[in-house]
């Protein structure tokens, strides 16, 4: 297999049709990827992306389904990537916008409610705008997400660090 | 009745000195897949792993 090669805050793999990107900073442990693609992405694994696992079709399925940039891909094939729908994708050309500046329409944005996504045997993804209180300390969210520890084993309490995989931590 | 929209406040995520993760405001609680799961003001949610009635509190966390 080929050995990954570095970018600047990460790593990127290959099939020679798709290049992948991972950018482990932004990885809030959703644990979207490995739940849907364990042949390709494997967190116990070295290297974790094996790009040979899965067709390509699957891997953009689930790169899309991670709710931040930690993953993003696109077509080795620069004319391929003119098409991609920006809404749809986690293409590495369409990055999530930054909404953490003030917004025009903030009274708008408190109406919409604040997602708690409870994730499989891992932690509560929350999105939205919102505030987390913790240890003391008093922090305003605004239209992002945090990922909250539900198995008690994280060392970054009170948020999610990928505890739950080692631990071994099930749903009921 | 169901038409009148009822106010509810900006969502509050309180992780709690004893464990619990206090949810308040306006929340939506879903699964992985998208299905909501609950729609209610507040609610205490499980953060030590222990809880029997999972995402919830059950007060394990105090045995």
């Amino acid at each position: 297999m080929d050995k990954p090669k570095s970018f600047s805050g990460g790593k990127r793999y290959t099939n020679g049709e798709i290049t992948v990107y991972w950018k482990p900073d932004a990885c809030v442990h959703a644990s979207h990827c490995y739940r849907e693609l364990i042949e390709v992405f494997d967190p116990g694994r070295r290297p974790w992306v094996d790009m040979y696992g899965a067709s390509t079709d699957q891997i953009i399925e689930t790169v899309n389904l991670c709710p931040t940039e930690a993953l993003a891909w696109k077509w080795n094939d620069e004319t391929k990537n003119k098409d991609i729908d920006p809404e749809q994708t986690n293409h590495v050309c369409f990055r999530r916008p930054d909404l953490s500046g003030p917004s025009e329409e903030e009274q708008q944005l408190k109406e919409k409610p604040a997602v708690i996504k409870v994730m499989p045997d891992g932690p509560l993804v929350i999105s939205g705008t919102f505030t987390v209180l913790y240890n003391g300390i008093k922090k305003e969210v605004n239209e992002s997400l945090i990922s909250l520890c539900r198995c008690g084993a994280t060392n970054h309490h009170p948020f999610c660090d990928g505890a739950h995989r080692k631990s071994g931590f099930v749903d009921n | 009745m169901e038409n009148v929209k009822e106010f509810k406040p900006q969502a509050v995520i309180e992780v709690t000195d004893e464990g619990p993760i206090k949810v308040t405001g306006n929340i939506l609680i879903t699964d992985a897949k998208k299905d909501i799961v609950d729609k209610t003001n507040e609610v205490l949610l499980c953060g030590c792993g222990r809880s029997a009635n999972k995402p919830y509190c059950d007060d394990s966390h105090k045995r």
